[in-house]
C-alpha cells in the first residue's frame, strides 16, 4: 500500500535536514488523499512526481556555520597564477604561443582525418551499400573501379543478394547547353554530370528538395547548378542540352537536389536519366557490351539485410564464367567493395590511404608531445623561482596535494588560454589550408558533438602532460632547505629529464625535416624528370570526336600561325588522363599475351610534336584508318626479342581483331603514366575516329598570345562547344597533386615543430643565461673570452642536438623508404637530406640561443658580480 | 526602504492562509484550499517555496508541531501572518479598491 522510499532518499541528500520532517509529512499525507482519491498506481508515480518536484533552491543546505576557506584558498591559486604570469612574460608568451602552435596543428590534424575517415558514412544504408570493382589479373594484377556496362543487370537478374541495383556512368567532357535561355548559354561540364539509374537514389542518399525522379528524359540537378545555369532554385521544368562524344539530347529538369556534402566521393551536380543513353550511345549500353571496361562505368548494390559480401564475392567466379569467355573469366575477378571503403583504397582511385591518415594522427601526437614537452622544461626551469613560495605554504601547512592542484590550475589556466587561440588559429588559417592541400574541411564547434569534445580533451591532456611533472617536482621540495635559500641547480634534480625531453623534441623535428626534403625531392623528381617526350610549350585543345574534317581544317589553320612549330590530332598526351588498355596478339596467332597493351591514337605529326623518338623504322603514313603501327620499346622487351629491328614488320592484332596491321616501327620508351607505374606497353595508331585532342608545340619566342588566337580559331570551328586548354606541363605536375598536399601538410608540420622547439630552447637558454650570470661573471674575470662563455651555452645544444640526430637519422631512412615505396621510379636516399636536416636544426637552434648567449657573453662582469 | 515586492502567487497564498484558522496553515492543507478556490493545478512543492520565500521576506512566522498517524508521526510546519504581512495583503486590497472606485460604474455593473 505504501509509496516508493526511494525520492524522499534522493531528496534528502540535498535538502537542508530542518526542512525534511515536514516535506516528508506533507507529501505522505498527500499520498493517503491521492491513494483514496485515484487509486495505487496514479497514487505512487503522483507521489513520485511530486517529492522530486521539491528538488528547487530553497530546500538545499544552509551553508555550513563553519564555513571552511578552500574557496578563498582556489581564488589565490588563481591570484597567484596571475602573478607569476605577469611576472615572466616572455615565458608565458612562450609557454602560450608553443602550445597555441601545437593545439592548432593538432586541430587541423584532427579535422583533416576526422574529414577523410567521414567520406561517404552519412548515408542511411552505408553498412550495406557496395561498388562492384574488377581486378584483372593477368601479368601483373590491375585494379579497375569500373566495371563492364551489362554487368549490373546482369547482377540484378542472376542474383537474389541485392535488394537495390543501380548503375551509373559519368562522362568527362560534357557540354551542357540551355536551349531556352537568352543567349543559349553553354557550360563545359568536366566530370559534375552522370547518368543514374532512379535506384541510385534509394541505395545513396541524395535527397530531393523538390520534384521527382523520372525513368527517361529527366535531369536532377543540385540547388548550386540551378543557381548556375538559371540563377534561381527554381529550375523545375527548364530544359538542359547535354552534348558529349559528338551526340546531344534534351533533359527536363524534374527535382532539385540538395548540394552534394563536402565528404563525399560522389560529386555530380547534374544527374541525367541512364536509359536516355540508348538514344545517345546505343553501343555501350547494349546488353551484351561486356567486351570493355570504361573508366567512370559504376554499380551500385544495396545488399539485403544479412547479406555477407563474402557470399556475392565467391559467387562471382561462376559468374564470370558465364558472361566471359574462359580466358577473360580467369582474368577477370569482380569484387564488392564497400561504399565507406570507397575514399581509402588507392588501387580504386581512392584519395586517401589509411596509412596517410595514421602518419597525421602520429604527427599530431608528435606535435602534442614536443608542445607538452616545452611547456615541463621552461616550467622546470622556472621552479627555483617558486621555491620560497613553496617553502611558506609548506610551513603554513600546506599539503603536497594542494600544492600539486595549485600547479596544475596554473598549468590549466595557461592551456586554457592556447587551446582557445589554437582553435581560433585553425580557423583562420582554415581556408588557405583547404586551398592547398585541395580539400573541403569545415570547422565548426556546434555542428558535431565530436569536435569540442576533441578540443576538450585535448586540454585535459596537455594539462595532465605538461602539469604533473613539474608539480611533482614543486611539492618535493623541503622547506627547511628552501627556506634556507640552500637550493642549488645539483640539488633541483631531473635535468636528464630536461635533456631527454629536448632530445626527443629534436628527434621529432630532424625526422620530419627529412621527411619534408625527401618527399620534396621525390615530387620535384617526378615533376621535373624527363619523361622521354617533350612536355614544354605544349598545349592540348581538347576537341568534340567524330568530326575527322573539321578537326584537319583546324590543325591546319592553326600550324599556320606564327610561333606555332607543330600540331598533331591524337587521343591523348603520351602521359595523360585517359589511357585505353586492351589485349594484343602477334603474327597472326590467336594467342593474346598475358599482359594488355597501352593504345595511343595519333596522327602521324604525334611523334614529331611530342618529341618522341623512333629507335627503329619508320613514322606512321598518314591514313585515314588503323593501318600501321608503332610500339615501344617495353613490347619487345615483353616479347623476349633482341633488338626492336625485329620487331618491324611483324602483324599485330590489337583488341581481338578491331585493328589488324603491320608493325612499322618501334619508339624510345617514354613514360605514359605516373611515376608511380611502371611504363606500359604501347601501341600507336592512326585512328581518326578516336581523336579527341589537338596538341599544339609552340616556339614560346615567337609566339604572341597563341591561347587567344587558337580560342578565336577554335571557336570558330567549334561554335556549339566551349574552348578549354590546359598545358601538358600542367597536367603532369597534377599527376603528384596528391604527393604534392601531402607534401604541403608534412612541410608545414615540420616548420610548426621547429618552431615549437626552437621556442623552447629559446626559453630554456634565456634561463640559463640569467641562472649562469654569477658564473659567467667569474669566468670572465679569471680571462675566458666571449667565445669561451659562448661556446658554454653553445655545447650543451650542439651535444643534445647531435645525440637527437643519431635516433632520428635511421628513423627516418626507414619511414621514407618506405614511403618511396609507392614509386616505381623513385630517388635514392641521400646522405645530402640528412646532413641538411642535421645543419639545418644546429642552425636555427644556434640562431635561437645566440641572442641571450651573446647577450651574457658580452655582458660587464662588474654588474653580475657587485651585488655579492 | 524600499517596499519589499509581492508576487501574485504570493499574494494569493498570503490571502489563504489569513482566512485558514490559526494551526491549521499548514503545506497541505493551503495546498488544498488554494486548489479548492482558484482550481488551478498548484504543486505541493511551488507552495512550500512560496511559504519559505514568504518567511524570509518576513510576511509569515512559523512554528511545528501537530504531528499525527496519517502523517507517519511526522510534524507540520504552521504558518501565521506577521504584522507586516497582514499590513501587506491589507495594503493590497485598498488599493485595488482605490482603483476600483476609480472605475467607471457602466464596467463596475458590466456583467461578464
Amino acid at each position: 500500500m505504501s509509496h516508493p522510499r526511494w525520492p524522499l532518499q534522493f531528496l534528502k541528500m540535498f535538502c537542508d535536514p530542518s526542512l525534511v520532517d515536514e516535506i516528508e509529512g506533507d507529501m505522505e499525507e498527500m499520498y493517503w488523499k491521492w491513494l483514496s482519491k485515484y487509486g495505487r498506481a496514479k497514487a505512487r508515480r503522483l507521489y513520485v512526481f511530486h517529492t522530486l518536484k521539491f528538488l528547487r533552491p530553497f530546500i538545499f543546505k544552509k551553508r555550513s556555520t563553519y564555513p571552511s576557506n578552500s574557496f578563498d584558498m582556489v581564488l589565490n591559486y588563481f591570484k597567484i597564477a596571475w602573478r607569476n604570469i605577469s611576472r615572466n612574460t616572455s615565458f608565458a608568451f612562450i609557454n602560450v604561443l608553443g602550445l597555441t602552435l601545437g593545439v592548432a596543428c593538432v586541430v587541423m590534424i584532427y579535422t583533416l582525418v576526422s574529414y577523410h575517415t567521414s567520406f561517404d558514412t552519412y548515408h542511411s544504408k552505408a553498412d550495406r551499400v557496395y561498388r562492384v570493382v574488377t581486378e584483372i589479373h593477368r601479368d601483373e594484377v590491375s585494379y579497375r573501379a569500373g566495371v563492364p556496362q551489362p554487368l549490373g543487370k546482369a547482377f540484378a537478374n542472376d542474383f537474389s543478394f541485392s535488394e537495390k541495383v543501380a548503375r551509373m556512368k559519368a562522362y568527362w567532357s560534357v557540354i551542357v547547353s540551355l536551349p531556352d535561355e537568352k543567349d543559349v548559354p553553354k557550360f563545359k561540364e568536366p566530370g559534375t554530370v552522370a547518368f543514374a539509374e532512379p535506384a541510385l537514389f534509394e541505395i545513396l542518399d541524395i535527397p530531393l528538395v523538390i520534384g521527382s525522379i523520372s525513368e527517361t528524359n529527366g535531369a536532377l540537378i543540385t540547388k548550386k547548378y540551378a543557381r548556375k545555369y538559371f540563377g534561381t532554385e527554381d529550375a523545375l521544368d527548364k530544359t538542359v542540352k547535354v552534348s558529349f562524344a559528338g551526340t546531344s539530347h534534351d533533359f527536363k529538369v524534374t527535382g532539385i537536389i540538395e548540394d552534394t556534402r563536402p565528404n563525399t566521393d560522389i560529386r555530380y551536380e547534374v544527374f541525367l536519366s541512364y536509359a536516355d543513353l540508348k538514344h545517345l550511345v546505343p553501343w555501350f549500353v547494349a546488353d551484351d557490351a561486356w567486351g570493355s571496361i570504361h573508366s567512370d562505368m559504376y554499380c551500385y548494390v544495396l545488399l539485403k539485410p544479412g547479406v555477407s559480401p563474402a557470399d556475392v564475392d565467391n559467387a562471382f567466379p561462376a559468374f564470370e564464367r558465364k558472361y566471359f569467355p574462359k580466358e577473360d573469366a580467369e582474368a577477370y575477378a569482380f569484387k564488392l567493395q564497400p561504399l565507406t571503403d570507397i575514399h581509402s583504397d588507392p588501387n580504386y582511385g581512392g584519395e586517401f590511404k589509411k596509412s596517410n591518415l595514421w602518419a597525421f594522427v602520429l604527427a599530431g601526437v608528435f606535435i602534442l608531445a614536443i608542445a607538452s614537452f616545452n611547456f615541463i622544461n621552461l616550467a622546470a626551469a622556472q621552479i627555483l623561482n617558486r621555491a620560497k613560495e613553496v617553502g611558506v605554504r609548506k610551513v603554513l601547512g600546506c599539503m603536497k596535494s594542494h600544492l600539486f592542484s595549485q600547479f596544475i590550475v596554473e598549468t590549466g589556466l595557461i592551456a586554457i588560454v592556447a587551446v582557445i587561440a589554437g582553435y581560433a588559429l585553425a580557423r583562420l588559417t582554415l581556408p588557405a589550408i583547404n586551398t592547398l592541400i585541395n580539400t573541403r574541411l569545415e570547422l565548426s564547434l556546434t555542428a558535431h558533438w565530436e569536435l569540442p569534445v576533441f578540443i576538450a580533451s585535448t586540454w585535459l591532456i596537455l594539462v595532465f602532460i605538461s602539469g604533473t611533472y613539474p608539480a611533482l617536482m614543486l611539492t618535493r621540495f623541503q622547506p627547511a632547505t628552501v627556506l634556507k635559500s640552500k637550493l642549488t641547480d645539483g640539488t633541483r634534480g631531473g635535468f636528464t629529464i630536461r635533456r631527454t625531453l629536448i632530445v626527443t623534441q629534436f628527434v621529432i623535428a630532424q625526422l620530419l625535416i627529412v621527411c619534408m626534403l625527401v618527399i620534396g625531392d621525390q615530387v620535384r623528381y617526378s615533376i621535373n624528370s624527363d619523361m622521354g617526350f617533350d612536355k614544354e610549350a605544349i598545349v592540348l585543345l581538347p576537341i568534340p570526336m567524330w568530326d575527322i574534317t573539321r578537326a584537319r581544317t583546324l590543325g591546319n589553320r592553326i600550324s599556320e600561325m606564327p610561333g606555332v612549330r607543330n600540331t598533331t590530332l591524337c587521343f591523348e598526351s603520351p602521359a595523360g588522363n585517359s589511357n585505353s588498355f586492351t589485349g594484343v596478339s602477334f603474327d597472326n596467332t590467336n594467342k593474346i599475351e598475358p599482359w594488355s597493351i597501352n593504345l595511343k591514337d595519333a596522327d602521324e605529326n604525334y611523334l614529331a610534336t611530342f618529341g618522341v623518338q623512333l629507335v627503329a623504322g619508320r613514322n606512321l603514313l598518314p591514313s585515314d584508318t588503323a593501318r600501321e603501327f608503332l610500339v615501344n620499346e617495353t613490347v619487345v622487351k615483353r616479347l623476349g626479342l633482341a633488338s626492336p629491328q625485329e620487331m618491324i614488320g611483324k602483324r599485330i592484332n590489337v583488341d581481338e581483331g578491331t585493328f589488324v596491321g603491320e608493325i612499322v616501327g618501334v619508339v624510345k620508351d617514354f613514360y605514359n603514366l605516373s611515376f608511380h607505374e611502371n611504363i606500359s606497353p604501347i601501341v600507336l595508331t592512326t585512328n581518326p575516329e578516336r581523336y579527341r585532342t589537338l596538341a599544339v608545340k609552340l616556339d614560346l619566342a615567337n609566339s604572341n598570345e597563341p591561347i587567344a588566337a587558337f580560342n578565336r580559331l577554335w571557336t570558330e570551328t567549334y561554335p556549339d562547344h566551349v574552348f578549354s586548354y590546359e598545358f601538358l606541363d600542367d597536367r603532369i605536375a597534377a599527376f603528384y597533386n596528391h604527393d604534392k598536399a601531402m607534401l604541403n601538410m608534412v612541410e608545414g608540420i615540420s616548420v610548426i615543430a621547429i618552431i615549437i622547439s626552437c621556442l623552447g630552447l629559446y626559453g630554456l637558454v634565456s634561463f640559463m643565461a640569467v641562472r649562469k650570470t654569477k658564473e659567467i661573471g667569474v669566468r670572465k674575470v679569471l680571462g675566458a673570452e666571449v667565445k669561451h662563455i659562448l661556446w658554454l651555452f653553445a655545447s650543451e645544444f650542439v651535444l643534445l642536438i647531435s645525440v637527437a640526430f643519431v635516433i632520428a637519422a635511421p628513423l627516418a631512412w626507414l619511414v621514407m623508404d618506405g614511403w618511396l615505396e609507392q614509386f616505381i621510379y623513385r630517388i635514392d636516399l641521400l646522405p645530402m637530406n640528412f646532413v641538411l636536416a642535421l645543419t639545418g636544426t644546429l642552425l636555427v637552434a644556434a640562431v635561437t640561443v645566440s641572442y641571450h648567449s651573446l647577450k651574457s657573453a658580452v655582458a660587464n662582469p662588474v654588474n653580475s658580480l657587485r651585488a655579492e | 526602504m524600499r517596499k519589499t515586492y509581492l508576487g501574485e502567487l504570493e499574494e494569493i497564498i498570503l490571502l489563504t492562509v489569513a482566512l485558514l484558522y490559526k494551526d491549521e496553515a499548514y503545506g497541505v492543507a493551503i495546498t488544498q484550499k488554494l486548489i479548492e478556490l482558484t482550481s488551478r493545478e498548484i504543486s505541493i512543492s511551488a507552495v512550500h517555496a512560496t511559504l519559505h520565500r514568504l518567511e524570509e521576506k518576513g510576511f509569515l512566522k512559523s512554528h511545528t508541531g501537530g504531528a499525527t498517524a496519517e502523517r507517519g508521526g511526522r510534524s507540520k510546519r504552521f504558518f501565521t501572518l506577521t504584522v507586516s504581512g497582514t499590513k501587506a495583503i491589507k495594503e493590497i486590497k485598498e488599493l485595488r479598491e482605490t482603483f476600483w472606485s476609480q472605475i467607471p460604474k457602466s464596467l463596475q455593473t458590466k456583467p461578464l
